[in-house]
């Protein structure tokens, strides 16, 4: 397949922001998911 | 466990698919005819954004109904969560096809806005969807608003597919023919179309995990408030967007913990 030099560039630029957004993404998730643990945490602790 | 392995499994095969849609827009799709330069490029996410936000508020409106009818005689929050995060996410989606839909008429129209019917339908789409926001926004009792925004909500599932559909086709435009023409075919280059609908599914499934996110975040922020409102200790108080929110103080102060369940997720 062939690729001009600048269209090059704009996939690449493309490739590393969509790359940025999925990590940022998965670590608002991960984060998501501590929080959930720890909200459940203290109910569990709660029961007799 | 095995949904938790399944979920990351599905966020890094999307990762590896969105990447391989932006490699593929750019390397292996042909340029279409009629089209300057490389613009034809910006179809590979100009239609993807528009679907996803299509899909978007379709979901806001299945979810509102859910609210409405479902789970009697106690409306659940979650469809009322659901409901709030589809609309955020649909206009978010709907911005970003504005906005490179506008970048695509600067470049074939020479303007970034002609009042095109398909521009125009898609602004008053979001204007409609948008004052969902501004509704939840006015009411003050958690349970009045989550009602009349899921009524709301509901009526976009006949006005939505309205904006997307209907309206741009009713005067003539400027904007390229829609994927399926007027006679019912798909008149695109194969590996365009291939590209152009790897798109479309990436982006949905973008959509879904973004959706997933906000929901919990919602859900967590709700939890928040009601144990703060109920005086429990403050660790892990957080509010929608990340952040502590500011009105969460000591009891008996103005801004007393007991005022806060009324103002439940804004």
């Amino acid at each position: 397949m062939q690729v001009s030099g600048s269209i090059e560039w704009v996939m690449v630029v493309n490739l590393i922001i969509w790359t940025g957004l999925f990590l940022y993404l998965r670590r608002l998730d991960l984060q998501v998911r501590a929080l959930e643990s720890s909200q459940e945490a203290p109910a569990v602790e709660r029961e007799p | 466990m095995k949904k938790r392995t399944a979920f990351a499994a599905f966020r890094w095969l999307l990762w590896l698919w969105l990447a391989a849609v932006i490699v593929g827009a750019f390397a292996y799709a042909p340029l279409a005819a009629k089209f300057i330069g490389q613009s034809s490029r910006i179809l590979f996410f100009h239609v993807p954004m528009a679907w996803a936000a299509f899909i978007a508020f379709i979901a806001a409106g299945v979810s509102s109904l859910r609210y409405l009818f479902g789970n009697r005689p106690r409306r659940d929050p979650r469809h009322d969560r659901a409901a709030r995060a589809a609309i955020e996410l649909g206009l978010l989606f709907g911005l970003l096809a504005t906005v490179t839909g506008a970048v695509w008429s600067r470049i074939m129209w020479g303007a970034w806005w002609n009042w095109d019917p398909r521009q125009t339908s898609i602004v008053m789409a979001l204007i409609f969807n948008g004052a969902y926001l501004a509704l939840r926004d006015a009411v003050e009792d958690a349970e009045k608003r989550a009602r009349l925004a899921a009524a709301y909500a509901a009526l976009g599932l006949v006005v939505t597919p309205f904006f997307f559909f209907v309206v741009p086709r009713i005067t003539f435009s400027l904007h390229p023919e829609p994927v399926i023409n007027a006679s019912g075919q798909v008149d695109m280059n194969p590996r365009m179309l291939q590209v152009l609908l790897a798109s479309g599914a990436g982006f949905t499934a973008l959509f879904f995990w973004l959706h997933d996110l906000r929901t919990r975040v919602l859900a967590v922020a709700d939890q928040a408030l009601e144990a703060a409102a109920a005086g429990a200790p403050r660790a892990g108080i957080v509010g929608a967007w990340g952040s502590a929110p500011p009105h969460i103080t000591e009891p008996g102060t103005a801004a007393d913990p007991a005022t806060a369940s009324q103002r439940t997720s804004n």
